[in-house]
């Protein structure tokens, strides 16, 4: 798993999320939920293409439940989980 | 919305380049429907009377189109929208209770009907009423395609609504349609070179091309028909879950895209016709952030998706074929690349558009139309008084290649339109299609 743990990853999920591709204020917290924060079919591509690029691990959509889009804290335990 | 000339979007004018062959192949116009099935309490002058006042606040609804200079941009002319008629209700006795899926009549009629945009006639109704109203009543909002896509379609019934029960105010329009956001973006170098890779990639489907069940070409006069299967809400529940744990909370259009390609390779295999490829496109709503509910124009880009018929004999294998897709376009920045093509059909000839498109697939535009709209106009049980029993969208689907799916769900229920061109489709090989589809989205033979 290298660099990456969970708390490394909430880390580059909030930011690339609150970066490059949600349209977010100082409101947007690493707790905030995904798809109340704009996260829709395009940008969860974009975003996981992005994870893809940091881990170089793709996260198939299939694993992308609302549980798991609560929070970038939440999808980054999912992540960790794939990295073992 | 205010103002004498408003741009046609870039994804309004690709689709327009396809009207005007439609027209001239088939005498008929490339329009949208949406239906609502209503309960009693229904009163057209309800309709006519929010119309007018939503003619007179957004004028745009009324507005010819036309080319302000020969290779000039379309536009929708605001200043001699007044001077137009207002989008006409007309209503037609039903002959039946509205309990069954079939549809009145007219509203397959009306599909196939010219419209005058030039003119401003960009919209009408037609109401059908069951026993004088008591037993409920169909509308059919039917609508030059470019007036609005399916979000925005869903969006003006809501704004009518909304205006009806008073809920809005009076001239406000939903954020996204003002002038403010209808600029064309500038055509530099950088949108320049994104046309082009757009341009490469669809010359890269055209490898081995589509055939669609109408064929090439096809040049019979437009008479468009639809079935529509409403699933019952268990099976529904099941579809959504299934569609969910195969393709994703966010991304489920894939699995709908893929059983409607098996549904269409099942015609295909029992024609014993080769489809060359699968070649379909699936729409992208590019509404910004804020905009979600913006009611005019198209605001779409599209992804290409080419299959060949042996990947199509497995689900999941299609599935995943689909999702990997799509990734790659996502990543190579096709959603934008398209957008900015979209954007040069803004000033070419529309008939050297569809002619290129043409080209390159030897004749066929795709093999079929697909769309997925999700839930339709979730949250909002009524229409102008009645309670809406169901709704669901029928785009009309140019005489080759003749055959098109969409589907949605309203309250709980998958409704699967499939929209066709009268003498393509035999009713054994729409049965053959409509089964097959069942079951893959069910998952059981």
């Amino acid at each position: 798993m290298g660099e990456w743990n969970r708390e490394t990853l909430t880390r580059r999920i909030f930011e690339i999320l609150r970066d490059d591709i949600l349209e977010v204020d100082d409101r947007f917290t690493p707790a905030s939920n995904l798809v109340e924060a704009g996260l829709d079919s395009l940008a969860v591509t974009q975003l996981l293409l992005a994870l893809e690029e940091s881990t170089g691990i793709w996260v198939d959509e299939s694993l992308l439940t609302p549980e798991n889009l609560a929070s970038a804290e939440a999808l980054a335990a999912c992540v960790a989980g794939i990295l073992g | 919305m205010r103002g004498p000339l408003v741009p046609l979007t870039g994804a309004d004018c690709f689709l327009r380049a396809f009207d005007g062959e439609v027209r001239r192949s088939a005498g008929a116009s490339h329009l949208s429907q949406l239906v609502l099935r209503l309960g009693p309490g229904f009163d057209p002058e309800r309709l006519r009377e929010q119309l007018a006042k939503a003619a007179e606040e957004a004028p745009i609804l009324r507005a010819p189109i036309r080319r302000p200079w020969p290779f000039g941009a379309p536009v929708y002319d605001l200043s001699r929208a007044p001077r137009a008629p207002l989008p006409r209700v007309s209503k037609v006795q039903g002959l039946a209770p509205n309990l069954s899926n079939s549809v009145p009549e007219v509203f397959c009629e009306r599909l196939n009907d010219r419209f005058a945009s030039r003119r401003g006639e960009l919209l009408r109704f037609d109401v059908v009423p069951y026993d004088g109203g008591a037993a409920g009543t169909d509308v059919a909002m039917t609508w030059v395609h470019m007036l609005f896509d399916g979000a925005g379609s869903e969006a003006f019934v809501r704004w009518l609504d909304e205006r009806f029960r008073g809920v809005r105010a009076a001239g406000e329009l939903p954020a996204g349609d003002g002038l403010g956001d209808v600029a064309p973006p500038p055509m530099g170098a950088g949108r320049g070179r994104q046309a082009q890779a757009w341009q490469r990639h669809m010359r890269g489907l055209a490898a081995r091309p589509p055939r669609s069940l109408a064929g090439p070409l096809r040049r019979e006069r437009q008479a468009l028909r639809y079935d529509v299967e409403t699933y019952s809400p268990d099976d529904t529940a099941a579809v959504v879950a299934r569609a969910k744990q195969k393709a994703g909370f966010l991304t489920p259009m894939l699995f709908y895209l893929a059983a409607a390609i098996r549904a269409h390779d099942a015609v295909f295999r029992a024609r014993a016709v080769d489809p060359g490829s699968y070649v379909v496109p699936l729409p992208v709503n590019l509404r910004p952030k804020g905009a979600e509910g913006a009611i005019f124009r198209t605001h779409v880009s599209m992804l290409w998706f080419r299959v060949a018929p042996e990947e199509a004999r497995d689900f999941d294998g299609l599935l995943e074929l689909l999702k990997a897709q799509r990734r790659d376009a996502i990543k190579s920045g096709l959603v934008e690349a398209g957008a900015a093509a979209m954007d040069y059909a803004r000033y070419a000839p529309a008939r050297l558009y569809a002619h290129m498109a043409r080209r390159s697939f030897h004749g066929e535009l795709c093999s079929f139309f697909f769309a997925w709209t999700d839930q339709f106009l979730p949250g909002q049980d009524s229409f102008l008084g009645a309670p809406i029993v169901n709704a669901f969208h029928t785009p009309s689907v140019p005489p080759s290649p003749g055959s098109g799916a969409i589907l949605s769900i309203r309250s709980g229920r998958l409704n699967l339109t499939h929209v066709y061109q009268q003498g393509v489709v035999s009713g054994e090989e729409r049965v053959l299609l409509r089964r097959r589809l069942r079951a893959d989205l069910l998952g059981r033979e």
